[in-house]
């Protein structure tokens, strides 16, 4: 996994970001180290069912994509 | 081809006065800021403008769930649901947290506005998507010029607008989500219903042209108008919630049902911006469990803690309300596509926190400066998503955020303060684009204040502009006096977006048991209505007949006259002009009604009064002041010097003829297109081999009296045009029942517009940027000073416009030290005592832009006045940055 898949990734902008963890310089693309965590995304909740690559359903009804942030949705439920 | 000589091949810019020589001059004074806020600056720097769908996404899943409901109410809980969506992102350091969404320079498409400029690439950008590889963050590094721009589709990262990064994961959900709004956003229905509008015809070859930049319904339909904070500080958002409960009761079931849903939208819209609050509350919470570092540990729990009782209540402390008014800032922003949303006198309104605080012995000048330094860092990050044509070509990646800071209080002192040295001092050490400061001039300003500003605008920042107090009260009073606006709630004034002269009202602002009187905004956006007529063509059509020669199509029918005197000339422009501004006014008050119907503004009606008062919103004429739609124009100076070239060299010393003219102005002179030789000034282009058969009427047009000598021939024909213009927008009526008004501020379109324009009468080549702004001369062709210069520029009276704008380029040798600092002082003075509306100043030496446009990666942090605003050069388009290199450089006055 990327350091973008990553919980503590902090993004800047869309090819870069910080570690919450180390503060540290990330590329959003770069292989992720050791600590990672999944972020909190549609593709790991129990409601997201995938279509394609970068497109899915949530709760079979509503489309959405499987890279979006989820930390403020009340629905989330990890799979 | 093969004799390509420069028109002026020693001088790679025009001056006045002795040519600098030796060593580029640099700025006189350099200032830092604290260490936090140069690490803030740094990531700034290295930081790209990125889009993403999140709130998009929320927003438009909410909207097609309540189908059938309350439009108004309909889209505030769109809006509920993408504040509450938003992705909390707290950066390391800051003190004033919180962004439009979670990247550092993060904005996002709005379909519902328009999907088109998005959709028209559609095939292109699933192309990029799908053909993405591995991203690389070092090969968009080394991109340079552009600085944040992401200007081309790198990896995984799809260029939008030439400006902006959006993530290649959703470019298929934007597609989808943009699709939905196909036919339904305000940009489309708008379309539908403008073609109604007899002329509608005439007004989409008068776009096609170029005569016009761009509708203002559906692009930018809010902005260039003040914030107005005082119901938020005042009583809080739970205080606003009270309130809107206590008016639904009033309402409920009487006539006039609108405030009804009025007021449930508010509300709910609250709710939105209490969760976004709280959710930004909870990251600051885990970046504290995540800190080892006590300080900062304890930092963020002081954030969480501000955070967590301002989603409910009223500001404590100064740091509280800087906190609450940048929030409700961005919330303002994130409802609409918005430039220039300025935060106005906010010296003034912030003043009693502040000095209660002082007071107290709760803050410190220091620790104020750097709340000062990290809220400039807070608006320089501020993107605004548009298509390329109005980030680029308009705004140049601005967003006008003009902070004012001068003029009197209600009842006529000077309101000048101690916040507002802090501010000034703030700019210096912390000289970033945003916000841009308007010190509105007035003789009751005291002396140590105006020189703060001097120290500032010397600096070579391009702030603080300096704006005539005097000139601005008296085109008030004569605009709004009818909406009840008398002289003590005119001194509230301030400037909305970069020079937009905007009413504003007198807030009672209730303190430990006192009332202070702060000014706001009290009218929405202005500059829409009639965006942008580029004057030169609308001229060069006349001469051609209604034909635009550049792509051959027919814009306006024949005009039926032969041209055969000076007075033809002018009354042909006259009706070409006036076709123009009526088919444009009808068709755009269409754009705004279905803008009002679609996506009326929510969270900024509440914040204006009298709206949450009337129980209307801006769209229902909610606020105080109504007559805000103008007629915005470019290209003036040109328009001039091209009648006054016409006038003396076709009909009073016969030259040459007007068929002549006429083939020369499709010759260029006997030069090459600016498009061809990629330089857009007229002082570095080159000629074809026949350019001698041209070359001596290319002289007489270049020697006709030229605007900005204090030459009565042309200041009378200016004068003639001013009064004229002033007086014909009255003609027409907006969407609010009101006659228009005239605005005279060019933003950046004189270069695009000047790119689609055939050479001009006076002198000037195809495809070149105009001059800019209002009463700026044509650069090179001011030649005895400044102080000729403002006879030229006050020849008509400036209140009778929303504006004016001169832009001055001087050598920082001329103005150094004490002494330079008093000499260029009474220069200002003398100008704003004649009448004069606004002047504004480069301090650099022309030689060091020549040099960043070889070498952008060295000057990274250079920034330069362009119109209404200060820009880092790196971010200004190639036709903006030679007309800023080619504007006369004053070396001595």
């Amino acid at each position: 996994m990327n350091h973008i898949d990553c919980k503590y990734y902090l993004a800047t902008d869309v090819f870069k970001g910080i570690c919450k963890r180390t503060k540290d310089n990330i590329n959003a693309d770069e292989p992720a180290c050791s600590d990672f965590e999944k972020a909190t995304k549609c593709k790991h909740c129990i409601h997201f069912s995938t279509k394609d690559e970068f497109l899915g359903l949530c709760k079979d009804k509503a489309t959405a994509y499987p890279d979006m942030q989820a930390v403020t949705c009340k629905d989330f439920s990890w799979n | 081809m093969d004799s390509r000589k420069t028109l002026s091949e020693h001088a790679i810019y025009n001056y006045y006065g002795a040519k600098p020589e030796g060593e580029i001059q640099s700025r006189e004074i350099k200032k830092s800021p604290s260490a936090r806020v140069d690490k803030a600056r740094q990531l700034y720097f290295e930081t790209k403008s990125s889009a993403s769908v999140e709130f998009p996404y929320w927003y438009t899943r909410r909207w097609e769930e309540l189908e059938g409901e309350i439009p108004i109410v309909r889209r505030a809980e769109a809006l509920k649901t993408g504040f509450e969506h938003i992705s909390p992102a707290i950066f390391p350091g800051e003190l004033l947290v919180m962004g439009k969404t979670h990247h550092l320079r993060g904005s996002y498409p709005m379909p519902w506005l328009s999907e088109a400029f998005f959709m028209a690439q559609e095939d292109e950008m699933y192309k990029d998507a799908l053909e993405a590889g591995k991203v690389s963050a070092d090969k968009v590094t080394t991109m340079g010029q552009g600085g944040g721009n992401v200007t081309q589709s790198v990896g995984n990262v799809i260029s939008l607008a030439g400006k902006f990064g959006l993530r290649k994961e959703e470019m298929p959900i934007l597609l989808h989500i943009a699709n939905k709004w196909f036919n339904k956003s305000v940009d489309d229905v708008g379309h539908k219903y403008e073609q109604l509008v007899p002329g509608y015809k005439e007004k989409e070859e008068i776009m096609r042209a170029v005569i016009c930049m761009f509708d203002s319904g559906y692009t930018l339909p809010q902005g260039r108008e003040v914030m107005n904070y005082y119901y938020p500080l005042q009583y809080g958002i739970e205080g606003i919630k009270n309130i809107c409960k206590e008016k639904l009761k009033q309402v409920a079931g009487y006539p006039d049902m609108d405030r009804l849903y009025f007021y449930k939208a508010v509300y709910i819209m609250l709710e939105g911006l209490q969760s976004w609050i709280n959710n930004h509350a909870e990251e600051t919470k885990l970046m504290a469990s995540l800190e080892e570092d006590e300080n900062n540990k304890s930092e963020y729990l002081e954030i969480a803690e501000r955070l967590g009782w301002l989603a409910n209540n009223p500001p404590r402390t100064f740091h509280d309300a800087l906190q609450l008014v940048w929030i409700f800032h961005i919330a303002v922003l994130n409802e609409d596509a918005i430039s220039g949303l300025s935060p106005g006198r906010l010296g003034q309104v912030l003043y009693p926190f502040w000095k209660r605080d002082m007071d107290k012995g709760l803050l410190t000048s220091e620790r104020s400066l750097e709340l000062l330094e990290c809220m400039r860092m807070k608006f320089t990050e501020l993107d605004c998503f548009a298509s390329m044509g109005v980030v680029g070509g308009v705004l140049s990646g601005n967003t006008f955020n003009n902070l004012c800071i001068g003029g009197l209080t209600k009842d006529g002192e000077s309101s000048a303060n101690e916040l507002e040295m802090l501010i000034l001092e703030s700019a210096m050490t912390c000289d970033t684009p945003q916000p841009t400061l308007s010190l509105l001039y007035d003789e009751k300003l005291p002396e140590e204040f105006l020189l703060k500003g001097v120290e500032c605008t010397k600096i070579g920042t391009g702030y603080p502009a300096w704006v005539n107090n005097r000139v601005a009260i008296e085109f008030l009073l004569n605009n709004f006096n009818h909406e009840g606006l008398d002289l003590e709630e005119a001194r509230a004034w301030s400037i909305g977006g970069c020079l937009e002269t905007s009413a504003g009202s007198w807030m009672p602002l209730e303190l430990e048991g006192v009332i202070h009187y702060i000014p706001g905004g009290s009218a929405p956006a202005t500059s829409v209505g009639v965006h942008f007529i580029s004057l030169p063509k609308v001229l060069e059509a006349v001469l051609f007949n209604g034909l635009d020669k550049r792509t051959g199509r027919r814009v306006y029918s024949s005009h039926g006259y032969k041209l055969d005197s000076y007075d033809e000339v002018w009354n042909a422009f006259k009706e070409y002009f006036s076709l123009t501004v009526e088919v444009l006014t009808l068709t755009n008050n269409i754009q705004h009604d279905v803008w009002g119907k679609i996506s009326p503004s929510i969270i900024n009606s509440m914040l204006k009064p009298d709206c949450l008062e009337k129980g209307k919103d801006i769209s229902n004429k909610g606020s105080r002041y109504n007559r805000t739609f103008n007629v915005e124009i470019c290209g003036g100076v040109n328009l001039v010097n091209s009648l006054a070239s016409i006038k003396k060299n076709v009909f009073e010393e016969k030259n040459f003829s007007m068929a002549t003219l006429k083939t020369v102005i499709l010759e260029n002179f006997g030069y090459i297109s600016a498009s061809e030789t990629g330089s857009f000034s007229l002082t570095e282009q080159m000629k074809t081999t026949n350019y001698k058969t041209w070359l001596k009427i290319h002289k007489q047009c270049l020697d006709a009296p030229k605007y900005g000598n204090d030459n009565k021939y042309v200041d009378n024909i200016f004068k003639e045009w001013q009064d004229w213009f002033s007086k014909m927008c009255e003609n027409y009526t907006s969407l609010y029942d009101e006659p228009l008004y005239s605005c005279q501020i060019s933003v950046s379109t004189h270069g695009p517009m000047g790119a689609v324009t055939l050479a001009t009468a006076d002198g000037r080549l195809s495809g070149t940027t105009f001059a800019d702004g209002s009463v700026s001369a044509y650069p090179g062709t001011d030649k005895n000073g400044p102080y000729a210069l403002f006879s030229s520029a006050t020849c008509y009276n400036h209140a009778s416009s929303q504006n004016s704008q001169l832009n001055l380029k001087i050598h920082p040798s001329v103005i150094q030290g004490r002494e330079g600092a008093f000499k260029f002082l009474e220069m200002i003075k003398s100008y704003l005592r004649r009448g004069g509306f606004h002047v504004q100043f480069n301090i650099v030496d022309s030689r060091m832009l020549k040099d960043a446009q070889i070498n952008p990666d060295k000057h990274r942090g250079l920034m330069v006045r362009v119109a209404g605003f200060t820009q880092y050069w790196v971010e200004l388009g190639k036709q903006i940055q030679d007309e800023v290199i080619s504007r006369t450089e004053y070396a001595e006055f």
